[in-house]
């Protein structure tokens, strides 16, 4: 029975190839149908969701039959069914917000690159091999560097383009480092990666696993290889904007994670980890600083996503169950609220032609519901208390303390001092600066919103029912043993 | 100068550093786990004699999936970058009686061995992949040699998908008849061709799959040729 759960890889897959036989029956039967198969999508993550949890045991996946590591497995355990369930839902929600925002031609190509995208999500969080990972790395990547330039301006053929140089060297450093690792240990299985680790020669582990997460450091917006982000963010779809910040970079921060957490065995392992706490602290104060300068909307939350990409970095960086914990908690808080903000200016955009801050004053009279939604996202963010955001900036700090690391205190509370600058400065030019006319706003937009902005008090006021999940889903990481357990491995050994 | 002086300094760090890598890593030693196994089972569970064409459908079909999609999404994005509502070739001029005549002679030659290529993919040397390339190879120079040539897109864009719909289908059969997504029924189930192994009509759902992913590949870079050949029209515009 757990081995239909790989109908959400076939699912996605087989709307994207349906669509240009759809195409000639009817074309404006093609976003009901995105619609439908994103929804179905959900159904089938929310039940995986739901078995993995009741149950406690990850449902493991065996392509074509045959046992890992001579097959592929898929390994859904307690974070990728969470993440595979967030993906699915964030997908659905901007199937609704493109059907109103999409009027650029082809929308039949529009609606399968969207389709595949959330796919490449999906298999990245949900695969238990290395290459398979890559497949669908590459499978991401190339949707959203084709998505990115969708507006066909020159800005998004520019942005697609530094983004398409950068990734393409990504997955190159990625592909080595794969090379490096299955010439060393013979297998390409993550389980049996994370069994044999110990054997491998620290060298050659530590060039491997620095070209690995160097070559997922391009999708995961991580300093030095970040710099495509902010335009791509600014110049693509708003949909796919939002997707980006919600799920594609969570994508790739949990593959690095997780690599990084089933090699810990190796002896050269801390090295890794120091470089990603300087890539993520470096992240961090570089997109801050950005994004106080920025006097484009969408281009300051862009900068301001990446910021909260370090924090979660730096916390994987910790090495520590509670650093996973946090980061994890982290990764589910920011895809609520950055759903929420990217949305709601897409929206403002898209009603007001234009996202700089001058199209802001007076926003909390002209689109009420909007402001009010970009507001609590923004306080969210800042961490206040009673908001979801605090709860995981909290952990966060709790995890640095505990592992001993001062610095990423100061890290973090000295980034939210600067959030708060140019958030409340957004927050004062929307509600106390300007006039102008209410304009009427759409009501399953608002209502989107106005449930996202439910979802972000509620975390914040009860927090525990979500951190229990979260914690289970950080176990999932942190926890090797119990995971090359889980999958069959069947006897091939050295 | 000292851009240049830094960029080759640079470089050799790194391949002084990917080097120290490489030294510890035992290439072509036998240090195959998992690569003796598929050389020892290959032929009584898969049916195939071409052991990479059985690790590439049957044992690690899951990446040749994600392979296809990947091209699918190359053609994809390029039909939606370069979409225009009117679109014409630009060719200046007719090609010389010569090189016409030889493209009608050579094309069902290359169109055959193309798919020869991918129906023999369990016995010979290629597959899906190539076969594909070389039937796109023929349309490719239909397009050089002629000035007016076009595919037909009614058959072309539905034929893509199809392909893509039937290898998906294929796999959720396996996940009924067996319970695995991209299961070998045909194989495993219901025992097809056992008796002929080496032969064309063996290896289970192997010669499908790629005559599927043949017809995919051919018709997906078509597509790109067929999407970058051509222009809008002078003086039209939309």
């Amino acid at each position: 029975m757990s081995q239909y759960a790989a109908l959400l890889i076939a699912l996605p897959l087989m709307g994207a190839f349906l669509i240009p036989i759809l195409k000639k029956i009817s074309r404006s039967a093609i976003m009901p149908f995105l619609a439908f198969v994103t929804l179905v999508q959900t159904g089938i993550a929310a039940w995986v969701f739901k078995e993995v949890y009741t149950t406690g045991k990850p449902i493991i996946i065996m392509a074509g039959g045959f046992r890992p590591p001579v097959g592929i497995n898929l390994y859904i355990g307690h974070f990728a069914s969470l993440f595979v369930f967030i993906v699915a839902l964030v997908s659905f929600l901007m199937v609704i917000f493109s059907m109103k925002s999409i009027k650029v031609e082809p929308k039949d190509k529009y609606a399968m690159l969207f389709l595949l995208l959330m796919l490449g999500a999906t298999g990245m969080i949900a695969t238990g091999d290395i290459f398979n990972l890559f497949v669908f790395m590459e499978i991401t990547a190339i949707s959203a560097y084709a998505l990115t330039a969708y507006n066909k301006s020159g800005e998004a053929s520019d942005a697609a383009m530094k983004y398409i140089i950068l990734g393409g060297i990504g997955s190159s450093f990625f592909l080595v480092g794969i090379a490096l690792l299955y010439g060393s240990l013979g297998t390409l299985n993550l389980a049996q990666i994370g069994q044999l680790a110990q054997l491998m020669d620290p060298t050659v582990a530590q060039v491997a696993l620095g070209l690995i997460v160097l070559g997922l450091a391009v999708e995961a917006e991580i300093f030095p290889l970040n710099a495509w982000a902010p335009d791509a963010y600014q110049a693509a779809p708003h949909p796919i904007t939002t997707m980006f910040s919600a799920f594609v970079v969570k994508a790739s921060l949990y593959a690095m994670a997780r690599i990084l957490y089933l090699t810990s065995a190796v002896s050269s392992w801390g090295n890794v980890l120091n470089l990603l706490i300087i890539l993520g602290t470096l992240t961090v104060i570089i997109g801050e600083l950005s994004a106080l300068r920025q006097t484009n909307v969408k281009r300051m939350f862009a900068y301001s996503s990446i910021a909260q990409v370090g924090f979660i970095a730096v916390g994987f960086a910790l090495g520590t169950q509670a650093g996973v914990n946090a980061s994890v908690f982290h990764m589910v808080n920011h895809a609520i609220v950055k759903a929420l903000m990217f949305l709601a200016v897409g929206y403002v955009a898209l009603e007001l032609g234009g996202v700089s801050l001058e199209d802001f004053r007076g926003l909390g009279k002209r689109m009420p519901l909007t402001a009010f939604a970009i507001t609590v996202g923004a306080i969210s963010i800042i961490g206040i208390p009673l908001f979801n955001v605090f709860w995981s900036k909290m952990q966060l700090v709790m995890a640095a303390l505990e592992a001993g690391k001062t610095g990423v205190i100061a890290l973090i509370l000295g980034a939210s001092l600067v959030e708060a600058v140019y958030y409340i400065r957004l927050i004062h030019t929307m509600w106390f600066e300007g006039e102008g006319e209410k304009i009427g706003e759409d009501t399953l937009l608002g209502t989107i919103m106005l449930l996202l902005v439910a979802l972000v008090i509620i975390i914040g006021i009860y927090p525990d029912a979500v951190w229990q999940i979260v914690q289970k889903a950080g176990k999932d990481i942190f926890d090797v043993a119990s995971y090359v357990k889980n999958v069959p491995l069947m006897g091939v050994s050295p | 100068m000292v851009k240049r002086a830094l960029a080759i300094i640079t470089l050799l760090l790194i391949g002084f550093w990917l080097a120290k890598g490489l030294v510890g890593v035992p290439f072509g030693e036998d240090k195959m786990l998992v690569g003796e196994y598929y050389l020892e089972n290959v032929k009584e569970q898969t049916g195939a004699v071409n052991a990479v064409t059985a690790v590439v459908v049957n044992y690690r079909g899951f990446d040749t999936l994600g392979e296809v999609t990947v091209l699918f999404i190359a053609s994809t994005g390029v039909g939606a970058l370069l979409w225009r509502r009117k679109k014409e070739r630009s060719a200046k001029s007719e090609g010389s009686v010569v090189l016409t005549a030889g493209a009608k002679m050579l094309l069902p030659f290359i169109m055959l061995f193309g798919a020869y290529i991918f129906v023999h993919g369990h016995l010979t040397p290629g597959g899906g992949f190539p076969g594909g390339a070389t039937v796109a190879t023929a349309f490719l120079m239909l397009y050089l040699a002629f000035k007016e040539y076009e595919i037909d897109h009614k058959v072309f864009e539905p034929l893509e998908g199809l392909a893509g719909v039937g290898y998906v289908t294929v796999g959720l059969i396996g996940l009924a008849i067996g319970g695995y997504f991209l299961f070998d029924w045909i194989w495993q189930t219901w025992q097809f061709g056992h008796e002929n192994i080496g032969r064309l009509f063996s290896a289970g759902f192997i010669p499908i799959i790629y005559t599927l992913i043949g017809i995919k590949v051919g018709t997906e870079l078509t597509g790109i040729v067929d999407n970058m050949i051509k222009e809008e029209p002078k003086g039209g515009g939309q």
